[in-house]
C-alpha cells in the first residue's frame, strides 16, 4: 500500500510539472483540459478550474475528516494517520481550503473505503500480471463461444479492446498514471447494498453520502458504476482502455464506433435498479438532499463536458443519463426543481448519435422506468407552466426549464415507440407526386411579389434529425410501449399562445432560434394543434385571396378569392361533384382557398355555417351503401372502399378532396372511416394488425390460426392461397394470393405470409385503384399542411370526426350569455334542465341545430364555444341559429312548457337556411 | 364449381358421413357458400318432423363464422320466429376455425333435441318449457305437424 501511495505520489509530481496548468489537476478528466487548453476559450479554462479547484477542496476535506482508510497512512493531514486532530465539519471544510492552497499532500486511497484490490493489485505489479488476466479472459471466451448470445455480446466487446490492449506494455506507465487520477471507484450493487445496510445499522449517514456524492458528482465514475457482471474481471482493464479508445475516437471523430455497440451497454441497468432499491430502503432524509446535490453537480459537468471540452465518451455520457434516471425519487420537489432541470439541461448538449444510443438503451433494457421518467418530465412541465406566469414578454417558448424539459421528452418518445412494436416501414405507400398546376401568372408576379414564406417552405418540413438517426416514424409504431397520449401535457397546451407558437414554428425552419412547441406534436393535445393548424390554413387561404387581388391589379382575368360552389340542395352531389371536378382539372390551386357555398335560393350567406350543413348532407349521401362508392362493414359500423364499385376514379378523388376541405375549412365530419383509411391516407399500408379494427371478427380467426401450435395446421384449417370475397350483390369471388394458390396449403412455416398477403389484399390490393383516386384528391388540398408533421392517423380522425364524447354538462360550464341572458336567467336555468333531460337523440339535434353538425367539435363539447343570446321578450317565433357562430338565439318565453314545445319544434325541423 | 379447398372437403365429408340427424345437403352450384339440408331430431316433441336450415358461409370462412337459419317454423326457445338460431360454437366471441361443419350441425342437432331454456331467444317458451313442460310439448307437438316437413324414409 505504501509503495503504491508513493507511485502515485510520484506520478502526480510528473504530472504536475508537465501541466502546464497552474491549479494541480487531479482527476484524469481534468488532466487532459490542459491539453486541448489551447483551444478552448478563457472562459471555459476559467469554469475548469473552478471546477477541478472544488473537487480537490473536498478531497482535502473528507480526506481531513475520514481519512484515507490506509491504516499505515503517514499522512499528518489525513485522519487515518492520526496525526491530524479531531475536526468539526466547519473546521474541516476551512482546513480543507487552506490545505489546497498550500498543496498538501493527498492521499490517494478513497475516502469512502471503496475496496479498489483489483486496480492497486494492477497498479502496482508489473505489467505481466495484467496481460495474464487478459488471456485468461480470452481463453474464457474462447470456451464460452457460441453459449449464449450473451457471452457472444461479451466477446465481441473484448475484441474490441483487444487492439488497444496490445499496446499495454507501452502505455503502461501513462496508463496508471489516468488510473490514478480517477479517485473514485464505481459503485456497485453490492457495494450500494453494503453501504445501505450499513447506514440502516449504525444510523450514521456520512459513509452513504460520501459515496453516493462521489459516486453521482462526477460523470467519469458514474458512467462506469454497475458495470455489467459479463466483464467484471476485465474491469479495470477496460476502464483505462475504453478511456484511451475515447481518446481516439475524440480524435479521429469516428463517426459509427458507437451505433453498433447499443447492443452490449456496460451497465447492467438491472443491477443498478437493484441498487436503487436497497437505497430507497434508507429513509430519504439521509440522502437525498446530498444526491439531488450531486446529480446537479453531474448535470453541470456533463453539460460542459457535452457542450465545450468533449471529452467524455458517448457511452459514458448516456450511462450517466440512464443511471440518473433511474434514481427512484427523481419526481420528488427536490429532484423535480433541481437536479431534473439541471439534466435535462445538459442532455441538450448530447450529440445526435448520444440521444439515440439513450433512445435505444432505454427501449431495450429500460422499459420498465419509461412511464417514470416520462411522469416526471410531465410533472416538471406542469409544476412549471401553472406556478409561472406567462407575459408577451416572457413566452413559455422563452422558458428554458418546460422547452428542455420538452426536448428531452422527445427522447422518451422515441424510446417509447422503439420498446413498443414496431412494423417494418417497408409498409409505406407509394408517394403520391402531384402534378403542380402551375398558376400561369405566377412567373410574372414572382417578380412583383416574391414568393411569401409559405411558398417558399413547401418542402421545407424536414423530418426530425433524430428520427431520421433512429430510422423511425410515428407511423411506423404499430403499439408504443405507452399510449401515445400520456405525453399530452394538458396545462402547457392550454397554456400556449399558438399564434406565436405557430410564427415561431414557421420561422424556426429558416432561422432555427425561437422555439416551437409544434415542433414537438407529441405533447401538444390534439385541440391545440388543430389550433396551430387552423392558423396555418388560414395564413394560406389569406395570401391564396392576396395572390388574386394582385392578378386583378396586373389586369389578367381575376381569379375568385374563394373556392365558390354553388349547388342545388336536392341534386348536391352532381353539382358539388362536378363542380368541384371542374376547378380540381383546370385551377387546382383553387382548392386551397376558402370555401364558401350557395345553396340556389336561399339567402343563407356562408360565414361558415352553409358549408358545414353542405358537408354534412354530402357526406350523408356519398357514404349511403346505396350509392355505391362505398360499402359498410357489418360487424364494426364503419365505411369501406366499395372494391367492385363501377364508379370513375374521379370521383373518388372527389371525395378525398372533399375530406381535405372539411380538414382545411375547420369542419367536423359524421364519416365513419376505420382507422386504416387514416393510416394509408398519411402514408402507411394497411397491415395485419389493421384488420383487428377493420373486421374484428376475421381478425380474431386469423389470430387463432397464428397461434395454432399443433404441427397438423394443414389438416385442421385446410386453408390454401385461394381466398373468397363477395361483391356487392353477394356473389363470391376468388382470388389466389400466390401463383397456383388453390394447391399451395397454409402450414406452420407459411401461415404468417398468407396472412399477410389475406390482410394486404384486402386493405391494399383490392381497393388500390379507389383508394390511390381518394388519397389523391385529399393530397390536393391538403399536401402544403404540416397535417402529417403535426398529427398521428389517431389524431387526423379526431379532426375529421371529432372526438365521440358528448359531455353537455361540459357544454352548459363553457357557454357563455348575450343580449341580456345570464346563467341565472329563469330561461336558461329551464332550457339546461330541458336539454339535459332530453334523449341523446334529442340532444344530437340540439347540437345539429345550433352549430350544423351533430359531432363534438375536437376537444369535447367544451370547445364548442356555445352562446346563447336572448332574441327579445315572449313571443311565438322559434328559436333560430347562427350555426356559423355558434350562436343560439332564444326568446324569453313566458313558461319552461312553451320554451319546450318551441325548442323541440325547432331542432326537429331544422334543415335549410333562411331569413326570419 | 369454384370454391376453397376447405369448404368443398367439408361438403364431400358431411355427404360422405352419412349423418341421420342432417340430410339432404343441397348446394346451389353457383354460390358454395349457401347449404340447405334437413334436421332429423330424435327427441320428442320434434322427431315428428324435419327442419330445413340453411348455412350460410361467410366469403372469409374459415376465418368468420358461419350462421345458421331455420327455414321451418319450429317452436323452440332458442330459436326464433325468424328462424335465427343463437349456437354459442358459431357466435363471433368464440369463434374458432378449426372447428368443422359437422360440428356444428352436431351442436345443433343436440340443441333441438335438448333445448336450453337458460339462454332462451323466446323467453315466453322457455318459461312454459321450465313451468309447465306438458302443455309446452303439446303445443310443440301440434306445431311440428303442422310446420314441419315429412322426414326422409330410409
Amino acid at each position: 500500500m505504501n509503495s503504491k501511495s508513493e507511485t502515485d505520489e510520484a506520478s502526480r509530481g510528473n504530472e504536475a510539472s508537465s501541466s502546464k496548468n497552474p491549479t494541480p489537476n487531479n482527476t484524469g478528466e481534468e488532466s487532459t483540459s490542459g491539453l486541448c487548453s489551447g483551444t478552448v476559450t478563457n472562459r471555459t479554462q476559467d469554469i475548469m478550474k473552478r471546477a477541478a479547484a472544488r473537487q480537490l477542496i473536498e478531497r482535502y476535506f473528507y480526506q481531513l475528516l475520514d481519512g484515507c482508510g490506509n491504516p499505515n497512512c503517514d499522512n499528518q493531514y489525513c485522519a487515518s494517520s492520526g496525526e491530524a486532530r479531531n475536526l468539526s465539519p466547519n473546521e474541516a471544510a476551512a482546513e480543507a481550503i487552506k490545505l489546497f492552497y498550500k498543496e498538501a499532500r493527498l492521499c490517494d486511497t478513497l475516502p469512502n473505503k471503496v475496496p479498489r484490490t483489483e486496480a492497486s493489485s494492477c497498479d502496482s505489479s508489473a505489467s505481466t500480471t495484467c496481460n495474464t488476466s487478459t488471456a485468461t479472459e480470452k481463453d474464457d471466451n474462447k470456451d464460452n463461444d457460441g453459449n449464449s448470445p450473451s457471452t457472444t455480446q461479451a466477446k465481441e466487446s473484448t475484441s474490441k479492446e483487444e487492439e488497444p490492449q496490445t499496446s499495454h506494455n507501452v502505455s503502461q506507465q501513462e496508463e496508471s498514471k489516468t488510473r490514478s487520477h480517477n479517485n473514485g471507484a464505481p459503485l456497485t450493487e453490492e457495494r450500494m447494498y453494503e453501504l445501505c445496510s450499513e447506514c440502516l445499522q449504525s444510523k450514521v449517514r456520512q459513509p452513504l453520502i460520501r459515496a453516493l456524492g462521489e459516486a453521482f458528482t462526477q460523470p467519469a465514475i458514474l458512467a462506469r458504476c454497475f458495470a455489467s457482471k459479463v466483464r467484471d474481471n476485465a474491469d479495470e482493464e477496460g476502464e483505462s482502455s475504453t478511456n484511451k479508445e475515447t481518446k481516439a475516437m475524440c480524435l479521429s471523430n469516428d463517426p459509427d464506433k458507437d451505433v453498433d455497440s447499443v447492443t452490449g451497454p456496460e451497465l447492467d441497468v438491472a443491477s443498478c435498479r437493484r441498487a436503487f432499491q436497497y437505497l430507497a430502503k434508507v429513509p430519504s432524509e439521509y440522502y437525498s438532499s446530498a444526491l439531488v446535490t450531486a446529480l446537479k453537480t453531474l448535470a453541470d459537468y456533463m453539460g460542459i463536458d457535452l457542450r465545450i471540452t468533449k471529452k467524455m465518451s458517448i457511452e459514458d455520457a448516456v450511462n450517466c443519463f440512464v443511471i440518473a434516471f433511474e434514481v427512484p425519487d427523481l419526481g420528488c420537489s427536490d429532484y423535480l426543481e433541481i437536479a431534473l432541470p439541471a439534466l435535462c439541461q445538459a442532455a441538450e448538449h448530447l450529440s445526435l448519435k448520444g440521444q439515440a444510443r439513450l433512445a435505444r438503451i432505454w427501449a431495450q433494457h429500460c422499459k420498465d422506468s419509461l412511464r417514470h421518467i416520462l411522469e416526471t418530465l410531465q410533472q416538471l412541465i406542469t409544476l412549471r407552466v401553472i406556478s409561472t406566469n406567462y407575459t408577451r414578454q416572457f413566452q413559455v417558448q422563452d422558458d428554458e426549464v418546460v422547452t428542455m424539459a420538452t426536448k428531452f421528452m422527445k427522447i422518451v418518445y422515441y424510446a417509447n415507440m422503439l420498446a413498443g412494436s414496431l412494423e417494418p416501414n417497408s409498409l409505406r405507400e407509394e408517394n403520391i407526386v402531384l402534378a403542380r398546376a402551375h398558376d400561369p401568372l405566377e412567373n410574372v408576379l414572382g417578380h412583383l411579389y416574391p414568393p411569401s414564406s409559405i411558398k417558399a417552405s413547401k418542402h421545407a418540413q424536414p423530418d426530425d434529425p433524430l428520427a431520421i438517426e433512429l430510422d423511425i416514424n410515428v407511423l411506423d409504431a404499430r403499439k408504443p410501449y405507452l399510449p401515445f397520449e400520456e405525453f399530452y401535457n394538458e396545462p402547457l397546451s392550454d397554456t400556449i399562445e399558438m399564434d406565436i407558437d405557430f410564427g415561431n414554428y414557421k420561422t424556426e425552419i429558416s432561422k432555427g432560434k425561437k422555439f416551437a412547441f409544434l415542433r414537438y406534436p407529441f405533447i401538444l393535445t390534439v385541440a391545440s394543434k388543430s389550433l396551430g393548424l387552423y392558423y396555418e390554413n388560414r395564413i394560406r387561404m389569406y395570401s391564396e385571396r392576396r395572390v388574386s387581388l394582385l392578378h386583378a391589379v396586373v389586369g389578367a382575368a381575376p381569379p375568385m378569392p374563394f373556392l365558390r360552389l354553388k349547388v342545388r340542395r336536392n341534386n348536391i352531389i352532381d353539382d358539388a361533384l362536378v363542380g368541384l371536378e371542374m376547378v380540381a382539372m383546370e385551377r387546382a390551386l383553387d382548392l386551397k382557398k376558402q370555401l364558401v357555398v350557395e345553396f340556389e335560393g336561399e339567402q343563407g350567406v356562408d360565414e361558415g355555417g352553409v358549408s358545414k350543413e353542405f358537408f354534412q348532407l354530402i357526406v350523408e349521401e356519398i357514404f349511403n351503401p346505396d350509392y355505391g362508392m362505398f360499402t359498410q362493414q357489418p360487424d364494426s359500423l364503419t365505411v369501406w372502399f366499395n372494391m367492385t364499385s363501377f364508379e370513375t376514379e374521379a370521383q373518388f378523388t372527389l371525395i378525398g378532396i372533399v375530406l381535405g376541405l372539411a380538414i382545411y375549412n375547420n369542419v367536423i365530419l359524421a364519416v365513419n372511416f376505420p382507422m386504416v383509411v387514416y393510416r394509408k391516407l398519411m402514408g402507411k399500408k394497411g397491415s395485419f394488425e389493421d384488420l383487428a379494427d377493420w373486421n374484428y371478427t376475421l381478425y380474431n380467426g386469423l389470430k387463432d390460426m397464428l397461434d395454432y401450435t399443433g404441427n397438423d395446421l394443414e389438416e385442421v384449417y385446410y386453408q390454401t392461397f385461394r381466398i373468397c370475397y363477395q361483391d356487392v350483390f353477394g356473389n363470391a369471388i376468388f382470388h389466389d394470393l400466390k401463383e397456383d394458390g388453390d394447391n399451395i396449403f397454409v402450414t406452420q412455416e407459411n401461415k404468417r405470409e398468407f396472412v399477410e398477403l389475406y390482410a394486404d389484399f384486402l386493405l391494399n390490393e383490392s381497393v388500390e385503384s379507389q383508394f390511390k383516386a381518394f388519397r389523391r384528391g385529399f393530397l390536393m388540398v391538403t399536401d402544403e399542411s404540416p397535417l402529417a408533421a403535426l398529427f398521428r392517423p389517431e389524431e387526423v380522425e379526431m379532426l375529421v370526426c371529432g372526438s365521440k364524447n358528448f359531455d353537455f354538462n361540459e357544454l352548459e360550464k363553457s357557454t357563455e350569455y348575450d343580449g341580456g341572458y345570464t346563467s341565472e336567467s329563469q330561461t336558461i336555468k329551464d332550457f339546461w334542465s330541458i336539454v339535459h333531460s332530453s334523449s341523446l337523440e334529442d340532444k344530437r339535434k340540439l347540437l345539429q341545430f345550433t352549430t350544423g353538425s351533430d359531432r363534438v367539435p375536437v376537444g369535447g363539447l367544451s370547445h364548442l364555444k356555445l352562446v346563447i343570446a336572448r332574441n327579445g321578450p315572449d313571443c311565438d317565433r322559434l328559436p333560430t341559429a347562427h350555426t356559423c357562430f355558434n350562436v343560439l338565439l332564444l326568446p324569453e318565453y313566458a313558461t319552461r312548457g312553451k320554451l319546450h314545445d318551441r325548442l323541440m319544434k325547432a331542432i326537429t325541423y331544422s334543415k335549410g337556411f333562411g331569413m326570419l | 364449381m369454384a370454391a376453397t379447398r376447405r369448404l368443398q372437403k367439408e361438403l364431400n365429408d358431411i355427404r360422405q358421413s352419412g349423418l341421420k340427424s342432417f340430410r339432404d345437403i343441397q348446394v346451389d352450384e353457383s354460390n358454395i357458400l349457401t347449404w340447405q339440408g334437413l334436421i332429423v331430431p330424435d327427441n320428442p316433441p320434434y322427431n315428428k318432423g324435419a327442419f330445413r336450415i340453411e348455412i350460410n358461409f361467410p366469403a372469409e370462412y374459415p376465418f368468420k363464422p358461419p350462421k345458421i337459419s331455420f327455414k321451418t317454423k319450429i317452436y323452440h326457445p332458442n330459436i326464433d320466429e325468424k328462424g335465427q338460431v343463437c349456437l354459442p360454437i358459431i357466435s363471433a366471441e368464440n369463434w374458432k376455425p378449426a372447428t368443422k361443419t359437422d360440428q356444428v350441425i352436431q351442436a345443433l342437432v343436440a340443441l333441438v333435441n335438448d333445448p336450453e331454456p337458460e339462454h332462451p331467444l323466446r323467453a315466453e317458451l322457455a318459461e312454459e318449457f321450465l313451468k309447465d313442460r306438458k302443455k309446452f310439448t303439446k303445443n310443440a307437438e301440434e306445431f311440428t305437424k303442422k310446420h314441419s316437413e315429412k322426414r326422409p324414409t330410409d
